[in-house]
């Protein structure tokens, strides 16, 4: 699914000035299956970006077009769908259930979805070294812990793109490469893209693109 | 999952407050139609003529004895009457003006032969199939309709003559006749016994007979018209007894009491459903705010939810289910309470001699149903709108 940019700028950034590398205000394509990196500072709207291509966000002039489709044309539905099958999200500030535990916010994913048997879930928490927290309401985890948890359950579903918002913040830099690895060979498994928004560290990941704000 | 996490952390006191309105709502609801509905039922089936189906007459005092009142209806009165507000049918009773004896013709029943008095009344005052409610000259049967106090009569003489008493539907297959006689001419009309009345003290027959027998019979004298048939327009015995007392006309007492018992007890189960109404109202409007409390307070829940994929629909139906599950808790145990004191209520009419029909009125069930469904709707689009909000 190739993404399209035509001039779009967020309204609460229209009377800034953006410049010719920026994404705002310009036109380019993300083709599938491309490793996207999103740098810029605080403030410059990453999560806008984010937000924008999830759907969140509506209130922006140009046009986006999610396939051959213009973005603000979906209904409720379909963005179901989307999001289910195509789009998959870590969100800055991660929308976990803290109530729930590690195991049901996991499989309310993955259940939605039949995409991993539970030892393949088991599986990927080891890798990011939490599998003792499979019981553990997320609420009661450290945020590098439950950034980890909002990975793994970004992957709990088939998707053409990934979009991650900071997803390594409040990660050491041991567990940030665990944490791209997996990333890495299950975006390559499935052919996808992601685009990851940082704050200008590449994680010494070798990214197709990079793109500006 | 869904339901776990929108409904399981709740504070559920302000639901169980809102369930126990709604329930009590209910409640009265199903109980006070079902007693409208037979309270107006009440004394039918027994008598023949329609319900609020009076007779009404000028009182009878000494002056009237003396000839020095007049007994009878003129036309102007008859037309005073027809227009007041309580009437909504009425007529003249039509007398006989010939000489008619009513006498057993079977071996069933003893021998018995009297002058009878008869009266006939328009079919739409009577219960009676309308085919059946009719005559003409050459016809097998006249159809009538006796006073009850006849066949008490007639099983009294039947007791004295040591023969078993008869029944209702016995009486309708014993063969009576009737005698029409005017000096040198003398007529035989079998009869069938349609009904029963205890309203009317004579025989009641169809019109088209009453005119053939004024017309071939008749005895010189022009017939009068002393009584007159009205139907009454439901919950207006108040006005209708204000009005007997005001032109000095009286009718039969205990048609009168019923009346308007039934007119009291009508309308206090009428102020009882406004006021079920009412609450049923109120505490749909508790439920449905407390549907948009569970929805806003979940508003993080919801869009992360969707957020994940979850389609809206899935959402909603899962917010709808659980509106439904609560809403056939109190419909069902309003029916359950509704069946209790029912059974109290029938329990206490039947001690203080009121008999009615003890099934379950299908129309106050209905009104639960209807609750439910009304309920189930406005949920769905509250349901809806507060989802499709949270994106």
């Amino acid at each position: 699914m190739k993404i399209q940019f035509n001039n779009v700028v967020p309204i609460p950034l229209n009377g800034i000035q953006h410049s010719n590398k920026s994404i705002w205000g310009n036109s380019f394509s993300l083709l599938k299956g491309e490793k996207v990196m999103l740098n810029a500072s605080s403030g410059k709207g990453k999560t806008t970006f984010t937000h924008t291509l999830a759907g969140i966000r509506k209130d922006f002039n140009g046009s986006i077009r999610l396939g051959e489709r213009e973005i603000t044309s979906f209904s409720p539905e379909e963005w179901a769908n989307l999001r289910r099958n195509h789009l998959s999200f870590v969100f800055q500030d991660l929308q976990l259930f803290p109530q729930l535990t590690v195991e049901e916010n996991l499989n309310l994913k993955n259940d939605l979805t039949d995409t991993f048997a539970t030892a393949e879930l088991k599986s990927m928490l080891e890798e990011l070294e939490i599998i003792d927290k499979w019981s553990v309401p997320c609420g009661i985890l450290s945020m590098g812990q439950q950034q980890r948890v909002a990975i793994i359950r970004a992957m709990c579903q088939p998707f053409d793109w990934l979009f991650m918002d900071e997803p390594f913040s409040h990660l050491d830099e041991e567990n940030t490469q665990k944490a791209l690895a997996l990333i890495a060979r299950r975006t390559k498994n499935i052919g996808s893209g992601f685009i990851l928004t940082t704050l200008g560290e590449n994680h010494n990941f070798s990214f197709d693109r990079e793109l500006n704000l | 999952m869904i339901k776990k996490i929108l409904f399981n952390y709740q504070n559920k006191s302000q639901l169980i407050i809102a369930m126990i309105g709604s329930f009590l709502g209910f409640t009265f609801l199903v109980t006070s139609i079902h007693y409208l509905i037979r309270v107006n039922e009440f004394g039918e089936g027994e008598e023949i003529l329609g319900n609020n189906t009076m007779i009404i007459q000028k009182k009878i005092n000494n002056f009237s004895s003396l000839k020095m009142t007049k007994n009878d209806f003129s036309e102007r009165e008859i037309e005073s009457i027809q227009k007041e507000n309580f009437v909504e049918i009425l007529q003249p009773i039509l007398s006989n003006n010939f000489d008619v004896a009513l006498q057993t013709d079977s071996e069933l029943v003893p021998y018995l032969r009297t002058d009878v008095f008869v009266q006939s009344v328009d079919n739409e005052f009577t219960k009676i199939d309308s085919a059946k409610w009719k005559w003409a000259p050459g016809d097998e049967f006249v159809p009538i309709v006796l006073p009850r106090e006849f066949l008490v009569m007639l099983n009294t003489f039947a007791s004295a003559k040591g023969i078993p008493p008869i029944s209702d539907d016995l009486a309708k297959s014993v063969g009576f006749k009737f005698t029409l006689t005017s000096p040198g001419k003398k007529e035989f009309e079998k009869v069938r016994i349609v009904g029963f009345t205890n309203e009317v003290s004579a025989i009641l027959v169809p019109e088209t007979f009453m005119k053939y027998g004024n017309l071939n019979f008749p005895k010189g004298e022009p017939a009068i018209i002393t009584q007159l048939m009205l139907t009454v327009k439901e919950g207006l015995f108040g006005e209708f007894e204000n009005y007997l007392d005001k032109r000095n006309l009286e009718s039969k007492e205990n048609s009168m009491i019923v009346g308007k018992l039934k007119s009291v007890a009508g309308t206090l189960f009428s102020i009882l459903i406004a006021i079920s109404v009412i609450t049923v109202f109120l505490a749909g409007l508790v439920l449905v705010q407390y549907a948009q409390l569970l929805i806003s307070r979940n508003e993080y829940e919801i869009r992360t939810l969707l957020r994940q994929g979850y389609s809206p629909k899935k959402v909603i139906n899962s917010i709808l289910l659980y509106f439904i599950k609560v809403f056939a808790v109190i419909s069902a145990a309003s029916i359950i309470a509704f069946g209790l004191l029912k059974y109290f209520i029938d329990k206490l009419l039947d001690k203080g001699g009121i008999q009615i029909d003890s099934g379950f009125t299908f129309l106050s069930v209905l009104a639960v149903i209807l609750a439910f469904v009304i309920y189930s709707i406005v949920n769905y689009f509250n349901a809806k709108r507060g989802v499709l909000k949270t994106q």
